[in-house]
């Protein structure tokens, strides 16, 4: 049905694309989704402007542990830095450690997905015997156990491409143990692919096998990838804020996973400073559920049949 | 309508029905004005492209019209008495236990997870109040009434061939004993030879039984092996209705005539199927008039403006502009 | 059907499942080499703990260290991990990891068991009402709650129960597995234990039932639109028959699958949410490993967790059998 949707027509791949976007903002899921998704992606990159460069426990402003007032709308955490702040700062983190992790994933599960599919035989055999293992075991528990052991090779200290080293090696790892399912998805469709007259075609006309997977195959597979793509940023915030929560997370980069485990640690629960436990919980949850709606959405679109979330 | 004298009334009677289903707001008919009588222990083939309505005036009559279908108009007699056929609730008695239902690609019909010889008593417990001994005995017997050996009751649907399957899907609507069975597209997914051994299979338990039949087909050449008589539909309406002998000796309506044409005839070896030219209709928007005028080899002026009425023709019933003499047609000009 | 089929699938299973959990303990093994300091010395309570010369080299003739990676050390490393030799813990001086982890397995069992019963009960029984009655209130108010609650951390569901039930409201303790002090007698400390799970099991249950809502109604909107379910109501079967004898099945092979899949959803949940209560499970287990830089500790806990996904793989897998004939060929 698809066989040359991608690639083939320049007018029409406009008319298609504007096609799947009517239909794709026609699903309500879709709107909410996007909305909240760019207020993020506007906020994120912009925390000094909007709130001020990060505070620590030396430039902190305000009291410990105060409730929202007009100087604090989320009021301020247990050494009197403004929660707003930190918040905001923790969108700039959270949100590159998720989508660095997925272009990651989505890179090693495209490719390993794509060889497997298009070689077959022993080299399909021994990657899906692979992927199987990553298919089985999920993210968070391979991340619980390897991200330690690299952090103590590699120590806690210094910078690494603008990271810290904990965030650094915690997307490094999400990325690296999150790509199975993608990498199957784009085994199966290469498979189909595969087997139609253009990729014949082009092999006739003497292109290599790499020219015929990068410029034949992966155009076709943008669709899969990308509904995927959106599922795996909601799982990767999830794992990400899961382990930071576990104190695996760096203080002076803090994530909404790592603030969340500091107001533990401060004991905000207990005290019932619930704005401080609130504001990044709510982050959380709003950009993890948009990129769920996004991701069904993506789905329904380009398979109305199959769907596995509604 | 019909020419049926009999005293008593037809086991069942269609009379001007309509169904319309509802597309967002836009209400598209799938069958106009459907009428016919069928009579106990005949056997009525319905053939029409898909679209046609066939399937609609079948599930219609058996009681399985889905949610958003709403009859409009007209009524379905059943031994002369109505029947709620849009009452879900109300049908449910009449289902199976009179009217029931083989349907096309049995592997989908059947309940994957459940044995087959379950799937047969399954009616017999909750339609019949059998006990579950008395119920699976029903079922064996029934299994063995379709020539598949009563120990194959413990075989799941995908252990079976497909025209296993199919008898399996006989058998289970022999269940009840019905007086009417609807066989929607029964043979459509089977091979030629299993095929032919299935309508013979249905043919034989038809006169045994002594059971009217109505089968659903696009395939002339399926109704001419076991039916008395044939319906031609075409846009939702019934455009020809005559015995099988007379339709293919005398087809009367054009389309009618390209249908037959299109039985592809090894004796005369031509291979291929000629189609019957320009596009099936649009049931949301009809063309205006007879709706096969546009693909009309015969086509007149005043088929493009005035509906032709279902009117008595010979021995049988055809809806075409061609058939109506002047006379008539001043009168039925406001039919 | 056929025995042989069946045993067939079976065996396909279980290597599956071993060969899984071999990765498994051979990514601890290399993990383990690749931490720095001699494996040794790690071995017999870490960098800090003080030995003497003698015990180490007891230890590398034991372990046989000095021989080559691989294959000997390797397959010595796998055959002590059979055993249930798992090394000792840095923080906990000289105690078995095994010992440490049987220890506190009973209390993340109870909570988890009962999380997960309760959840797979509700969230499956309104998922597959949902989707039977799919575009209906119900429908609409389940679906828009549950992917809510599947998008929300149970650690913070964890933190937010804390802050109204037990902050707030003090009807249910935040912190433990009992009260200090007072309360004896059997009745009186059992109620007590079940007042402290009450909020645990609330935190971990909220997130899976959202999930388990969200499959079962997937799977059973798919099933209704079979052509089997025609066959069921043409056969006059009553809403209430369809539902029990035909789509309930069918509706939950899919949802067999995706539990399995989101397991890791489970472990996550479990272990941050044990964390916010001071459970004193596995998940308590970990966070004290985490900060003390327990490796022994982190890679036990590491490989039951690979053996409980593996096992609950093989239950899903063998229930999948069950229910349905086709996969057993």
């Amino acid at each position: 049905m698809s066989e040359s949707t991608v690639r083939y027509s320049q007018r029409g791949g406009a008319r298609a694309m504007k096609g799947f976007l009517r239909q794709f903002l026609s699903y309500g899921g879709a709107q909410v989704g996007l909305v909240c998704l760019v207020f993020f992606l506007v906020v994120a990159p912009i925390p000094n402007i909007l709130v001020g460069p990060l505070q620590t426990a030396i430039n902190a402003t305000g009291d410990f542990l105060a409730p929202p007032s007009g100087e604090h709308l989320l009021g301020t955490d247990e050494v009197g830095r403004d929660v707003l702040n930190l918040v905001v700062h923790g969108a700039r983190i959270s949100l590159t450690i998720a989508l660095l992790a997925t272009v990651i994933s989505l890179i090693v599960g495209t490719t390993v997905g794509i060889t497997a599919g298009y070689y077959g035989g022993r080299v399909d055999v021994w990657l899906m015997r692979l992927t199987d293992f990553f298919f089985v075991m999920p993210s968070f528990v391979l991340a619980l156990v390897i991200t330690p052991v690299v952090l103590e090779v590699m120590g806690r200290g210094g910078e690494i491409l603008g990271f810290r080293p904990s965030p650094f090696v915690i997307l490094v790892v999400i990325g690296l143990t999150s790509w199975a399912f993608v990498a199957r998805i784009v085994r199966s469709q290469t498979l189909s692919l595969k087997e139609r007259t253009f990729i014949d075609r082009a092999r006739v006309a003497g292109s290599s096998n790499f020219s015929i997977m990068v410029r034949h195959i992966l155009p076709n597979l943008v669709p899969q990838i990308a509904a995927n793509g959106a599922l795996v940023v909601a799982g990767a915030i999830y794992v990400e804020t899961s382990l930071s929560f576990l104190g695996l997370g760096d203080p002076l980069q803090p994530s909404w996973g790592t603030l969340l485990s500091l107001a533990q640690r401060a004991g905000a629960a207990s005290a019932g400073a619930w704005w401080y436990l609130g504001a990044p919980g709510v982050c959380v949850l709003t950009v993890s559920l948009s990129f769920v709606l996004i991701g069904n959405a993506l789905d329904d679109t380009f398979n109305p049949r199959r769907r596995v979330i509604p | 309508m019909t020419s049926s004298s009999q005293e008593k009334p037809p086991l069942l009677d269609v009379k001007g029905l309509s169904v319309d289903y509802g597309l967002k707001g836009v209400p598209s008919r799938a069958i106009d004005s459907v009428s016919f009588a069928l009579r106990a222990g005949e056997a009525v083939g319905l053939v029409g492209e898909s679209g046609s309505g066939k399937t609609t005036t079948a599930m219609a009559i058996a009681g399985l019209l889905s949610p958003n279908a709403r009859v409009s108009k007209g009524e379905v007699r059943y031994r002369g008495e109505q029947l709620p056929i849009d009452d879900d609730a109300s049908m449910r008695p009449h289902r199976w236990s009179e009217t029931s239902v083989v349907f096309q690609g049995a592997m989908n019909a059947l309940n994957p997870v459940h044995r087959i010889i379950k799937q047969i008593a399954e009616p017999c417990m909750l339609k019949l109040g059998m006990s579950r001994g008395e119920a699976t005995a029903r079922a064996r017997e029934l299994l063995e009434l379709v020539g598949i050996p009563a120990d194959r009751g413990s075989a799941y649907p995908h252990e079976l061939s497909g025209g296993m399957r199919q008898r399996v899907m006989i058998a289970m609507a022999l269940a009840c004993r019905p007086s009417i069975i609807i066989g929607d597209e029964p043979t459509t997914a089977l091979d030629v030879i299993t095929q032919a051994q299935i309508l013979k299979l249905l043919g034989e338990l038809r006169s045994r039984l002594g059971l009217a039949l109505i089968l659903i087909t696009h395939d002339l050449s399926v109704v001419a092996e076991c039916c008395d008589r044939v319906m031609i539909m075409y846009a939702g309406r019934i455009v020809e209705d005559g015995t099988v002998a007379e339709i293919f000796a005398q087809p009367k309506h054009p389309y009618t005539r390209l249908l037959i044409e299109s039985i592809p005839n090894p004796a005369s070896g031509k291979k291929m199927i000629r189609p019957i030219p320009g596009d099936p209709p649009n049931l949301v928007n009809r063309p205006s008039g007879c709706a096969f005028h546009p693909r009309c080899p015969s086509v007149m002026a005043v088929c493009a403006t005035e509906v032709p009425s279902l009117d008595q023709f010979g021995r049988g019933r055809v809806a075409c502009h061609l058939y109506r003499s002047s006379q008539e047609d001043k009168v039925a000009v406001h039919a | 059907m056929n025995g042989g089929g069946t045993s067939r699938h079976i065996g396909r299973i279980i290597i599956r499942a071993i060969v899984t959990l071999l990765m498994v303990a051979i990514l601890n093994f290399i993990l383990f080499r690749v931490i720095p300091g001699d494996p040794a010395k790690l071995l017999l309570g870490g960098a800090r703990t003080s030995v003497t010369a003698e015990q180490i080299e007891a230890q590398r003739q034991n372990w046989g260290l000095n021989r080559p990676l691989f294959p000997d050390q390797l397959v010595d490393y796998l055959s002590a991990t059979v055993r249930g030799d798992l090394g000792y813990s840095f923080k906990f001086r000289g105690r078995h990891v095994a010992d440490l982890i049987l220890e506190r397995l009973p209390a993340t069992i109870i909570l988890v068991g009962i999380a997960q019963l309760t959840a797979i009960v509700i969230g499956v029984m309104v998922g597959i009402y949902a989707g039977w009655r799919r575009g209906g209130t119900l429908d609409n108010l389940a679906t828009g709650s549950s992917l809510l609650l599947y998008s929300t951390p149970s650690f913070w569901m964890a933190m937010i129960l804390v802050v109204i039930f037990s902050t707030s409201l003090g009807w249910f303790p935040g912190y433990g597995a009992y009260s200090p002090g007072a309360i004896t007698g059997f009745l009186g400390s059992f109620l007590d234990y079940l007042r402290h799970l009450t909020l645990p099991v609330t935190a971990v249950a909220l997130g899976l039932i959202g999930q388990y809502v969200v499959v079962a109604r997937a799977a059973m909107s798919d099933v209704v639109t079979e052509d089997y379910m025609v066959t069921a109501r043409a056969k006059g079967l009553t809403g209430g028959q369809m539902l029990m004898r035909h789509a309930f099945r069918n509706a939950m092979l899919p949802v067999v699958t995706l539990i399995t899949l989101n397991l890791g959803y489970v472990v996550a949940g479990a272990i941050t949410v044990e964390a916010v209560f001071a459970w004193p499970g596995i998940g308590g287990l970990t966070v004290e490993a985490l900060n003390a830089r327990d490796y022994p500790v982190l890679q036990g806990i590491f490989l039951l967790l690979g053996a409980s996904i593996v096992v609950a793989n093989l239950v899903a897998d063998l229930a999948y059998g069950l229910l349905d004939p086709r996969v057993r060929q």
